[in-house]
């Protein structure tokens, strides 16, 4: 007896000792800023994002009930054919209101951005992440309506993040209110540089500003264009905060982001023309580097 | 709950049908809400049971399963939660003799205990990589309410999990009450 005991408590010390080292080794290799999905994830992925699909809409569905059916129910009896009637035309308003703001939110996400040579993939919001340590949404477009890792991701009225996580149908996006997303941003007024960086769940901050730089509350901050991810010219938010010391060379500075992350429901993705040659590129140097290892591995074994 | 990993998968895939149905409410159906702060974070409570309650020693996988099926609904990925589960765990297995479940509010005060704990580790962690405080002391602002909300629905989870894991003759942490 006492030697199955030990015998358990050996495994359970070295299970435990192997699954620790494994993850702190994948902890330290952990990208913060992009994540490549396996095809096991992949599959996962697309398998549980539908559920979350279906939840919102269930929830849309239920809430649009209660409001149009429920009410009703304490009428009286002789007006119950009546206000069916009324409520049923209220019902049919509020869908083509709803349609009408869904339709002008579409018309003008589409209208974004116009004059820039990006094609456009319009997206729903279908999820946030499932810990509240970090700012990501899950949308319902994917690889295979051509969204591309790193793209940007916006909204008519501003930046909204980069697509961090792709499966074939879904994609995550590192919102600018995340603290691993930064953005290189410029303030419009003063064309001072700094670095947008996600600070809670309504604010972000932006580093490394110059104390001499005369910013003021209110100032519009774009992306500058580098950094390789964001397009030139996207309104990230207002400067919402200052604090300027007597010391130090930074100054302390607050972005309330101009879109409202807690409404958004559709956004857009913006895909360069050249990011498929990029890719082809990418993929042509990778296939480059992995016959050179493989000549590399033949010329060893003849040896 | 002794026997072999052959017995286990029956209640872990309870457990993680479980998880996925949480997640997924946490996920779509609270920010739609209105919900957008903070997340209950369902899986830390799945893996303190496991710890709690189970005597096996394949728990070590079990917190690796539990948290890699949590990363498909999260970026934070299933290495931080996989050490500070198994930490979590191995803690407690030196403190079996001390803590006991016995009833709902020891539940509640022990699973906020070990939440704190679970808190300072991936916290510990999170500081070794981004060498950031005022993002920690943010984040220990939004675990406290989340934290809160967690150990006052452990006992209800808990007597749950007792069913589908066959460990409620066990009681608090091996121990017959």
């Amino acid at each position: 007896m006492r030697l199955v005991e030990d015998r358990d408590r050996r495994k359970r010390i070295v299970i435990n000792i192997f699954v620790l080292l494994v993850a702190f080794i994948c902890v330290a290799k952990r990208s913060s800023t992009l994540h490549q999905t396996s095809t096991f994830e992949n599959l996962l992925i697309d398998s549980f994002a539908p559920l979350q699909n279906s939840v919102s809409t269930i929830r849309t569905n239920v809430a649009n009930f209660f409001t149009h059916y429920v009410a009703n129910i304490s009428a009286s009896k002789e007006n119950r054919e009546i206000l069916k009637q009324v409520s049923d035309l209220e019902s049919r308003i509020f869908d083509l209101n709803e349609l009408e703001k869904e339709n002008l939110r579409l018309k003008n996400l589409l209208e974004f951005g116009k004059g820039v040579g990006y094609k456009k993939v319009l997206a729903q919001v279908v999820a946030w992440d499932a810990s509240s340590d970090f700012r990501v949404l899950r949308i319902n477009k994917g690889l295979k309506d051509g969204v591309m890792l790193q793209a940007p991701v916006v909204t008519s009225v501003g930046l909204v993040g980069y697509i961090y996580r792709l499966t074939d149908h879904f994609a995550d996006i590192l919102t600018v209110l995340d603290n691993n997303n930064r953005v290189d941003g410029l303030i419009q007024r003063v064309r001072a540089h700094g670095i947008v960086e996600g600070y809670s769940s309504e604010k972000s901050l932006m580093k490394y500003v110059s104390r001499t730089e005369p910013i003021i509350l209110g100032d519009v901050v774009i992306t500058s264009g580098l950094g390789n991810i964001y397009p030139k010219g996207i309104r990230v938010g207002g400067v919402s905060k200052i604090e300027r010391e007597s010391y130090g060379i930074t100054q302390y500075v607050e972005i309330t982001p101009a879109v409202d992350f807690g409404l958004l429901e559709e956004v857009v993705i913006l895909l360069a023309e050249g990011d498929e040659q990029k890719r082809r590129e990418w993929e042509a140097l990778d296939q480059m580097e992995e016959s050179d290892d493989a000549s590399a591995k033949l010329k060893r074994s003849k040896r | 709950m002794r026997g072999n990993w052959l017995n286990l998968l029956k209640p872990l895939g309870v457990t993680l049908l479980i998880l996925v149905i949480f997640e997924v409410l946490s996920t779509a159906l609270f920010p739609m809400m209105g919900l957008i702060k903070y997340r209950l974070p369902f899986n830390v409570l799945i893996i303190l049971y496991i710890g709690f309650k189970l005597e096996n020693p394949f728990v070590a996988i079990l917190i690796f399963i539990l948290q890699y099926t949590h990363s498909f609904f999260s970026i934070e990925g299933w290495e931080m939660g996989t050490i500070a589960g198994v930490l979590i765990y191995v803690v407690i297995s030196y403190l079996k003799d001390l803590l006991h479940l016995s009833s709902s509010i020891m539940t509640i005060f022990v699973t906020q205990m070990f939440q704190f704990l679970w808190f300072l580790i991936v916290s510990t962690i999170l500081y070794i990589k981004t060498d950031e405080l005022s993002y920690i002391i943010e984040k220990f602002w939004r675990f406290l309410p989340e934290s809160i909300v967690i150990s006052l629905l452990a006992p209800v989870l808990f007597a749950v999990l007792d069913v589908i894991w066959q460990s409620e003759q066990q009681s608090a942490l091996g121990d017959s009450v």
